[in-house]
């Protein structure tokens, strides 16, 4: 009875595991087939031969590693940002004695409860008249500011809790407080800085909306709307297509690959402290 | 602990480059869409101001304002829906496997995917068999012939393989979420629940859903307004259409604005939007408090 419900229970198991899985699968086949397999529709047939050259097609005809390297300076500066600039703010909330902190905080947090769309009209038109709008500055901008809210919160929650002692002899001793700052706060904090650094990343790496609205230059774009584009203007070759699609999620994947525990405990970990 | 006194020129070198940047770029945007709302403006011409017109048109004049709302909704309803089956795999996986930890990650794969990605993907699986679909293909070997659709082009089911595919990509999502919370009540409880005579079902009803309220309150109020903000995914997928079937809120504050040119009344619905996230918020979070008030 015991082994029944346990053979049970691991077929349920694998359930989720074709359906989350089998897609993606499925998408990796598809790249490698000729338009004819792919019209035939039978699903779950391997591809006689493999269509390596819809790689080649898709490479060659859209410009991969343009929207890849705009996708890693975005992300990159954006994260670089968030990191520097919510420490600091959380340093001043979790240690400085000013009248003002809760509120500041307050303010952040109501931010995380505002809708990024609702912001992209009027984004756009402050943008047009301060004439930024089509560079990346116009993306790295947003995005900094809607990924503060919860790095300041992840990164104050971790400060409250290193001891002052530390700080307190560093004074003693002379450290002016951005000394402090810089030679004890920010070392001591890696590791909420790590979870920082993964939510912002998958989050910005991902992000299409506001770069598809702010983004007209096809050398501007980055790899989520690059892969759009090359999608809905590409229809000859049918795995071309797919070859991109695979091309477009690779680096992700990959980095999920090496990375997949600290990415899931990261999200987590920024889910149930937001 | 507040420890240290700094001159106030210090405060700001710390704190005012993040606060301004922050609530210029997100405060300051949603003043000017509430301002915005009140006029009639195409984003070329002389803005007019027309006061509350454009909520007039939006509650009484406008056939897609309010099945979109509807829709969105319904969407924050489903993907409530899909928590207590999360809750209920983490559980088994926690009592059944050693390491679920791994068997998780696999199903949290999608969670990490650009919607693009997804969009497309799921596009591909949705189309017809003349085009290489997969889920027609399926549908055919298995001799249910009748039960295959063009998916995302019929108006009454293009909304529900909308809904379904998100909540594929969020299933890893919540359940890892809920999966952790269960990992992090300590064995010591489960053990002495034993020696009083609570195993298995008896355990999870006494013990495991107490716990996990909180978590369980985290996960439904990330799926209720990531739902209410659903946006990227219809966008990807079909952009409102097929005649406005698939409208959300946000979809259809986005086609006002940017293809219709009507900036006034797109703001009007982005207030909208932005009223409902607040207030939805308010009340999930009061109800469980009370919850969570009555289990302790």
């Amino acid at each position: 009875m015991r082994k029944v419900k346990k053979g049970i229970v691991y077929v349920l198991f694998a359930i989720p595991v074709v359906t989350q899985l089998y897609p993606l699968l499925w998408l990796l086949l598809y790249s490698l087939k000729t338009n004819e397999e792919i019209m035939g529709g039978s699903f779950f047939a391997l591809p006689k031969e493999l269509q390596w050259h819809n790689y080649k097609d898709a490479y060659e005809s859209g410009s991969y590693l343009k929207y890849l390297s705009n996708s890693v300076i975005v992300t990159g500066i954006t994260m670089i940002c968030v990191i520097l600039l919510s420490s600091m703010v959380a340093y001043a909330i979790s240690r400085f004695r000013w009248r003002y902190g809760n509120m500041v905080m307050t303010i952040f947090l109501m931010g995380m409860m505002i809708p990024m769309q609702a912001t992209l009209l009027p984004l756009m038109v402050i943008f047009k008249n301060v004439d930024i709008l089509n560079t990346h500055l116009s993306l790295i901008l947003p995005y900094i500011a809607f990924s503060t809210p919860i790095s300041v919160f992840i990164l104050s929650g971790f400060m409250k809790s290193i001891p002052a002692e530390i700080e307190e002899s560093a004074f003693i001793d002379g450290a002016s407080i951005y000394r402090i700052f810089r030679s004890i706060i920010l070392p001591v904090s890696v590791p909420p800085m790590m979870t920082v650094c993964i939510l912002t990343f998958i989050t910005i790496w991902n992000e299409y909306i506001l770069a598809a609205t702010f983004i007209s230059s096809e050398r501007l774009k980055t790899l989520p709307f690059g892969v759009y584009t090359f999608v809905s203007q590409y229809s000859v070759n049918y795995g071309a297509i797919g070859a991109f699609l695979v091309m477009g999620a690779l680096p992700v994947i990959l980095i999920y690959f090496f990375l997949s525990n600290q990415i899931t405990k990261g999200m987590v970990a920024g889910a149930v402290k937001g | 602990m507040k420890v240290l006194k700094v001159p106030a020129r210090t405060i700001a070198v710390f704190v005012l480059p993040c606060l301004l940047l922050y609530v210029c770029l997100v405060f300051v945007p949603i003043l000017v869409s509430f301002g915005t709302s009140l006029l009639n403006w195409d984003g070329i011409t002389t803005p007019k101001f027309t006061g509350l017109s454009n909520f007039r048109d939006m509650f009484w004049n406008d056939p897609v304002f309010w099945p979109s709302v509807r829709r969105t909704l319904l969407y924050a309803v489903a993907s409530m829906l899909e928590i207590p089956l999360c809750l209920l795999f983490a559980i088994l996986l926690s009592r059944y496997l050693k390491k679920g930890n791994t068997l998780a990650s696999i199903y949290f794969t999608p969670v990490i995917l650009s919607v693009v990605i997804i969009g497309q993907l799921w596009k591909t699986i949705y189309n017809p068999t003349s085009m290489g679909g997969m889920l027609n293909g399926v549908l055919i070997a298995l001799g249910l012939d009748s039960w295959t659709h063009n998916w995302l082009t019929e108006p009454k089911i293009a909304m529900y393989s909308l809904y379904f595919v998100s909540l594929w990509q969020y299933f890893g999502y919540h359940l890892l979420i809920q999966y952790t919370g269960v990992q992090n009540i300590p064995d010591e409880i489960y053990e002495a629940a034993k020696i009083d005579g609570a195993e298995g079902f008896k355990a999870d009803r006494y013990i495991t859903m107490p716990l996990i309220v909180p978590i369980f309150k985290i996960s439904i109020v990330l799926a209720f307004i990531g739902s209410l903000q659903a946006f990227d995914l219809v966008m990807v997928m079909t952009a409102g259409g097929p005649a406005h079937a698939t409208d959300v809120i946000s979809t259809h504050m986005y086609n006002s604005s940017f293809l219709s040119l009507k900036y006034g009344y797109g703001s009007a619905i982005a207030t909208f939007l932005v009223l409902l996230c607040l207030t939805c918020t308010a009340i999930i979070n009061s109800i469980f408090n009370k919850l969570e008030r009555k289990y302790s």
